[in-house]
């Protein structure tokens, strides 16, 4: 294992695009590719997705995964609603009326896993660059309109995925402090 | 033996994604979503494996690892870490407490199934007896052969069968294939360079896709050692060349446990024909033989009075036939099913000159048959054997 030196934005710009990319292709046969990448100062906020939900109207599910170690934080996935039950339907191999009979929840809990994937894959790319650490339990929130605003003691990458008829959006915020 | 696999996750959707997985597969899925629930249902159930996440609320994977590796009820059951947890260290770290094996999410079904096969006896699902496939169904055959000769060979032997025949000349093309088109049954020739007939063999068989499916030895007739290396391995059955395609399409039909009733029995809509090809030779007679009884009882089960044999084809009937024939008879009268016989002109008459056979109510047609048993109440007696 290298010795730690430090986090820089392609490092981790390597590894969320590697994780994403096994993730998506293994359990959704998808293959995204990276369109776009931001590094936003501290304490600045965005809404994510800003194509596929203009003016905020379309509704989105989020997952979040924590990581905590020799760095700390946490990586959101953004998917609009639609491409969210798409994604449930084909990891689970659900048609749509069995999705709709069995409730968001199920769409939830796959958003939360295919997060949980996500994240595993990018933090145990991290470790293996000398950051180890340990994941969370995933959360889910559902909503429209709405962005995170980090604390000024975070850097804050957002990664811009699409597939041929869908978008992701990752939202990496890290702690800056010890 | 139901094998229980215990699938510990706080994720529904993993729980789903295992559930789905090994629906196919004679197993019964046991679900926990964290390790508290995960202890109860081991200790309650006893499962054969734990597939285990590491991060969930409650108790998380490492602590009911290392609970399950100290409890004397249960540390036997091999667990298999199924996890997003992929850390160097962290394995590590768990992979000492004791795993049988460790999987990192994202993981791909075919992998899962191979890990748990390799632990516990993955057998297809089947709830009842599955009905034998037809002869007339169709199906598909891997020849692995890196003489094309030999494969053009067996493909023009067979066309007359619904079975498809694809050839692979390497170990890898086979292996390709296999991931791709799971066959019915595969043929290896034992002269692949470098003996990869026998480590393909052990691959197929260690897969849990290819583990039951009938695999055939193909071998030089004067190739002992090889033939007995086959056998000692477990090949299905072996195949000499210069290949006789009877043999080989017998042996393939029984290998498959193909149901070739329909070659020689018809149920049609007011009686059963039985139909004997011109040329019987005794593994043709012992089937139509081993089908006769259960062919008559289904006629019966399903209203019928009246049977046509059917043995126009013959020139002369050898002995076997008649033994046959007058088991037949004797089948029909058991039942009182009414029956006649189709046969040509010189059949007819060398009937007639055998004490045994002199009696036989022969027609020249199934419709002058049919007729003639439409008109008749009781079966015809039978001069005794």
């Amino acid at each position: 294992v290298p010795a730690p030196t430090e986090i820089t934005p392609t490092l981790l710009r390597e590894n969320i695009n590697r994780a994403v990319g096994d993730v998506f292709q293994t359990m959704l046969g998808l293959v995204p590719n990276l369109v776009d990448v931001t590094e936003l100062p501290p304490r600045h906020d965005r809404i994510p997705l800003p194509e596929v939900s203009p003016g905020g109207r379309t509704p989105l599910v989020v997952g979040t995964v924590g990581f905590l170690g020799e760095i700390n934080g946490l990586t959101s996935l953004y998917l609009d609603e639609t491409f969210a039950r798409l994604s449930t339907g084909q990891i689970l191999g659900m048609t749509a009326t069995e999705l709709i009979n069995a409730g968001d929840e199920r769409v939830n809990d796959a958003v939360g896993e295919i997060t949980n994937m996500t994240v595993g894959r990018f933090k145990n790319g991290l470790c293996e660059a000398g950051f180890p650490g340990i994941l969370t339990t995933p959360s889910v929130l559902r909503g429209r309109n709405f962005s995170i605003e980090p604390t000024s003691s975070t850097a804050r990458y957002v990664d811009d995925f699409a597939s041929p008829r869908h978008q992701v959006a990752v939202d990496i915020l890290l702690s800056t402090t010890d | 033996v139901r094998y229980k696999i215990l699938t510990v996750d706080d994720s529904k959707t993993v729980r789903i994604i295992v559930r789905k997985a090994f629906k196919n597969y004679d197993c019964e899925i046991l679900e926990a979503g964290n390790g508290v629930e995960g202890l109860a249902v081991a200790a309650k159930e006893s499962p054969d494996l734990i597939l285990l996440d590491v991060t969930m609320p409650v108790m998380d994977g490492v602590e009911m690892l290392t609970r399950v590796k100290s409890d004397p009820q249960l540390k036997a059951i091999p667990v298999i870490m199924l996890t997003a947890e992929g850390g160097r260290d962290n394995v590590l770290r768990i992979a000492k407490i004791g795993v049988r094996d460790y999987l990192v999410k994202p993981f791909r079904e075919e992998v899962l199934l191979a890990k748990v096969g390799r632990i516990i006896d993955l057998k297809p699902l089947t709830d009842q007896p599955i009905p034998a496939k037809s002869i007339f169904d169709p199906a598909d055959l891997l020849v692995v052969e890196d003489k094309p000769a030999i494969i053009t060979q067996i493909e023009v032997g067979l066309k007359d069968t619904p079975w498809k025949v694809h050839g692979a000349s390497t170990q890898g093309e086979a292996l390709d294939f296999c991931a791709t088109t799971p066959p019915d049954l595969i043929l290896i020739s034992l002269s692949l360079p470098e003996a990869a007939a026998f480590s393909l063999f052990r691959v197929l068989r260690a897969s849990v896709k290819s583990k039951y499916t009938p695999i055939f030895a193909l071998a030089v007739k004067t190739e002992t050692g090889q033939q007995q290396q086959a056998q000692t391995l477990g090949f299905s059955a072996l195949i000499t060349k210069p290949i006789d395609m009877t043999e080989l399409e017998a042996k393939i039909s029984k290998a498959m446990n193909l149901n070739t009733s329909e070659r020689y029995f018809k149920i049609e809509p007011e009686f059963l024909l039985m139909r004997l090809p011109a040329n019987c030779p005794s593994p043709v007679l012992a089937e139509v033989a081993h089908y006769l009884k259960p062919k008559i009882s289904e006629a019966v089960d399903a209203g019928l009075a009246r049977m046509i044999i059917d043995i126009h084809e013959f020139q002369n009937l050898p002995l076997g036939v008649i033994k046959l024939l007058l088991q037949a008879m004797q089948t029909c009268r058991d039942v009182t099913l009414q029956f006649a016989l189709v046969g040509n002109a010189q059949i007819i008459a060398e009937c007639k000159t055998f004490e045994d056979t002199r009696n036989w109510p022969f027609y020249n047609s199934i419709t002058e048959a049919k007729t003639h048993l439409a008109t008749k109440a009781v079966a015809p007696p039978l001069a005794p054997v």
